[in-house]
């Protein structure tokens, strides 16, 4: 299952909105540790109604790609690379750089 | 040169008996039972004016009780991201009033007061970086926060502050990452702890 999070963030995008889970932001989350899991604590989304259960249960598949996508994502940021060490390597030969960026990509497909 | 005076009784300036004695090391004081006299006060002794009786601090009443201290007792895992959770402190080491449990410090009766309270945590490694958030809740919503940004290898951050606390009143830690996915704490201990100051 998804992220709360992820979810309600999703739902904010629908609606042009953003869902800012900072310190003073406009969404909080918690979750007590006591085995029931997170939940809103604190809605504060102008314009936007609190999403219920079934709201956010909507959105669970697409949160599920957001995630899986933001893992490749991070697996592909870890293998291209330094930025300074690519520039290097693109000066030296481009051609072959291409090659190993397409690879890390093929082998880290989105979903 | 040594000198002697004696005398059987000593008086005030309006005549008044304070100390006398019958000749033979039988002495009478009208001195009064309380303080200032503090050569016939006992347990707990106005210290300010000075005592020489057998006494300890907290029988003064100068103790910084209650005390607790608990530490983690395993690895918390699967810490949501951009959610505030409450950190697990399964090791109980002191608890001089049995006033802590389910990890949450709760204010016995006839304890209020102002408490120094730190909790501390420690992030697993991973390459993951993100600005975290250590939280003092109080009666369940933040009073206090800390931040700290995590780099690529474990770290421990601490939260630290003095709050009033009435009787009743319960201090817990919670802590936040946004880091996008699910983290865990390394149980390497970290702790939680506090006590009442004095006054």
């Amino acid at each position: 299952m998804a992220q709360l999070s992820t979810k309600v963030k999703l739902y904010c995008e629908a609606s042009s909105k953003v869902a800012d889970f900072g310190l003073n932001g406009n969404v909080q989350l918690q979750d007590d540790s006591d085995g029931n899991g997170p939940y809103i604590k604190e809605w504060n989304v102008t314009g936007l109604a609190q999403p219920t259960d079934a709201d956010l249960t909507t959105y669970d598949a697409a949160a599920t790609t957001e995630e899986t996508n933001n893992t490749v994502k991070n697996t592909r940021k870890a293998a291209y690379g330094d930025i300074g060490d690519q520039l290097d390597e693109i000066f030296k030969d481009i051609d072959a750089w291409k090659v190993r960026i397409q690879a890390i990509k093929d082998a880290n497909p989105k979903g | 040169m040594a000198s002697t005076i004696q005398v059987d009784t000593i008086k005030d300036i309006g005549g008044n008996t304070i100390i006398s004695s019958n000749g033979s090391g039988t002495f009478t004081s009208n001195l009064p039972a309380s303080a200032p006299n503090v050569s016939t006060a006992t347990g707990t002794l106005p210290i300010a004016n000075g005592g020489t009786g057998a006494t300890t601090l907290a029988a003064a009443g100068l103790a910084n009780t209650p005390i607790w201290y608990a530490k983690s007792a395993a690895n918390q895992t699967g810490i949501a991201t951009a959610t505030a959770t409450k950190i697990t402190y399964g090791t109980e080491v002191i608890d001089t009033d049995g006033a802590f449990a389910s990890s949450k410090f709760t204010v016995p009766s006839g304890a209020a007061g102002k408490y120094f309270i730190t909790g501390t945590i420690t992030w697993l490694s991973g390459s993951w970086t993100s600005q975290q958030i250590l939280y003092i809740y109080k009666n369940g919503s933040n009073a206090y926060a800390e931040y700290r940004f995590k780099d690529s290898t474990d770290m421990g951050m601490t939260v630290s502050a003095v709050l009033d606390l009435a009787a009743s009143d319960y201090v817990e830690i919670y802590a936040q990452q946004p880091s996008g996915s699910n983290r865990d704490t390394w149980s390497s201990p970290y702790t939680f702890y506090g006590y009442k100051l004095i006054g």
